[in-house]
């Protein structure tokens, strides 16, 4: 059974960059691929094994400028191909400006039933960057799939999956009909990192690009979105001394200042 | 004004009450959508078999042409709100925690809480209030209609989640502890630490959800639990986002990691470069003659 799994190439979160107004420069802050996303890949070549199936990936490049991003993203999904993915459905373009789950999902909808369709679409619980958990959810409907969301253990059925979730105070387990795309969690599995020789292989396989165009959507400008720094900061105060005793003492010291220790 | 709210717990109420007071919207009409018993603050209370997947969809116009859809952060509100949102091509907004009347738009964190993004309120839009930013409380009986629904996704079973009964959500102190530790029998340390500084232990997802040394209401993380006390020391953790994303709330932030170049350094603002065995047992017996216990 053919497999797709959502990639996201999403901002890296431990290079934030900013302008002096505190706007953040999403510019200039390199795209990593998302955390989860692996897990998701992973488990998607793990059932292409079973049955036999292709593994697809699809993304959108949802940061821009094109240009400054376009490298990063080509590098993501090259990590995805190497984690197991046989082929690539991307969409680029100067006139997508958004992260925005609405926007991307129309976008993906596309893309999948254009190329590949396969039953089962895998994606991660939520991506690095934006966190919202939406995206696998909104796609099902899109698409016309059921769903699943913070998936932890699946299992292929006769036509249909079955699904341990995630439903916060407790777990449950679903049976649902195919076609359905599933959000996973960390824990579904441990992902291999990717051998040399797939890293070699990845570089073979088949990355499509397409535009709008090429898929008959209209330009995608968000109407709602503006970015900023959160102005909390931290005092990013490392702790120095000869002695680990003098080291210790001038965190008990800097802790009761603060008034979070009390003498 | 019409606001249709998705519920899957009552301890939630509070949350979207206080979001619907800040929006102004106490004069609107209020239906609720629940699996659960809702018999205050809602006009009109649409009582189903569970909330998740597909359920709004099904309930067709019970909730169709809704101004607002509101609903708590919880995994199964997110899933049946978010699919709603995708079949009628509604924006949503996940985990808001602000909304600002003049500008009348609303807030959520990104990029591990070091971002914000603020949206342009408008209407029909779809919201996830995140927990323990509003509070408020709206009184109404409502009328309560059974609707034989359930989702297309099946439930087969429950299955309990190991808890120990710890609320590190609402602990004034945490100490935090991750892959640094390498036996669970060192843990001990941590639980000393908590004890002088009467906080709570928590940890990092490996902790609880890989080595199960400790159980999951304790894990710290975007999956696990929120702290937003006014201490944290975190020790032996790298800082992964979804981490620190889930401690960006507290007050001051310490970290303890033999690795100069651990990520949580820049998320702290105090910090020790040691080896956290070397350190741990100093800075309890100091901690122990300062404090004198």
């Amino acid at each position: 059974m053919d497999v797709g799994v959502i990639v996201k190439a999403a901002l890296d979160v431990n290079v934030l960059r900013s302008d002096p107004s505190g706007r953040i420069s999403i510019e200039s802050i390199p795209l990593v691929i998302s955390e989860y996303d692996r897990n998701a890949i992973y488990e998607g070549a793990k059932i292409c094994e079973v049955t036999g199936g292709k593994l697809y990936i699809y993304s959108v490049l949802t940061w821009g400028p094109m240009e400054r991003k376009l490298k990063d993203f080509e590098n993501v999904i090259r990590e995805a191909l190497a984690l197991g993915g046989e082929e690539a459905f991307t969409v680029v373009d100067k006139a997508i400006n958004s992260s925005e789950p609405m926007y991307t999902s129309e976008i993906l909808a596309k893309l999948i039933s254009k190329y590949g369709s396969p039953k089962l679409i895998l994606a991660g619980e939520a991506s690095t960057d934006m966190t919202s958990s939406t995206l696998a959810p909104y796609l099902a409907a899109k698409l016309g799939y059921n769903v699943a969301t913070f998936v932890k253990e699946l299992k292929l059925g006769n036509g249909s999956i079955e699904v341990l979730r995630d439903a916060d105070d407790r777990m449950e387990r679903l049976s649902l009909q195919l076609p359905a795309v599933v959000s996973v969690t960390g824990e579904i599995n441990t992902p291999r990192l990717p051998t040399l020789i797939q890293i070699r292989r990845a570089f073979r396989k088949p990355l499509h690009k397409f535009t709008l165009a090429d898929l008959e959507l209209s330009p995608i400008i968000s109407r709602y979105e503006d970015y900023k720094v959160v102005t909390v900061k931290r005092k990013n105060i490392i702790i120095e001394d000869e002695s680990i005793e003098a080291v210790a003492d001038k965190l008990i010291d800097h802790l009761i200042q603060e008034g979070v220790v009390k003498r | 004004m019409k606001v249709l709210v998705v519920l899957d717990n009552i301890k939630y109420i509070p949350d979207v009450h206080g979001f619907i007071e800040r929006a102004g919207l106490v004069d609107a009409t209020l239906v609720a959508v629940s699996n659960v018993d809702v018999d205050d603050g809602f006009d009109r209370v649409y009582k189903v078999g569970d909330v998740s997947s597909d359920i709004l969809v099904k309930l067709g116009a019970d909730v169709d042409g809704f101004d607002l859809y509101l609903a708590p952060h919880s995994k199964k509100c997110i899933e049946a709100l978010s699919f709603y949102a995708g079949s009628k091509g509604i924006p949503i907004v996940t985990e808001v925690v602000d909304y600002s009347e003049e500008e009348g738009r609303i807030f959520r964190n990104i990029l591990s809480g070091r971002g914000l993004v603020s949206y342009k309120f408008v209407t029909p839009m779809a919201i996830t209030v995140a927990s323990g930013k509003f509070k408020g409380s709206i009184s109404r009986s409502p009328e309560v209609v059974e609707r034989d629904v359930t989702p297309a996704s099946r439930l087969i079973a429950t299955e309990e989640k190991k808890f120990g009964g710890v609320d590190i959500e609402n602990a004034d102190i945490v100490v935090g502890v991750g892959r640094g530790f390498k036996a669970k029998e060192d843990l001990d340390m941590a639980f000393e630490l908590a004890k002088i500084l009467g906080g709570e232990v928590g940890c990092s997802r490996p902790i609880a959800a890989d080595y199960h040394w400790l159980d999951e209401d304790r894990w710290i993380g975007i999956s696990g639990k929120k702290i937003r006390g006014k201490l944290y020391i975190a020790i032996g953790i790298s800082g992964a986002p979804q981490h620190i994303m889930a401690a960006n709330d507290v007050k001051v932030i310490v970290a303890i990691n033999k690795d100069k170049n651990a990520p949580i350094f820049e998320y702290t603002d105090y910090g020790v470069v040691a080896d956290l065995y070397q350190f741990l047992p100093v800075f309890l017996e100091r901690l122990k003659s300062k404090l004198g216990v």
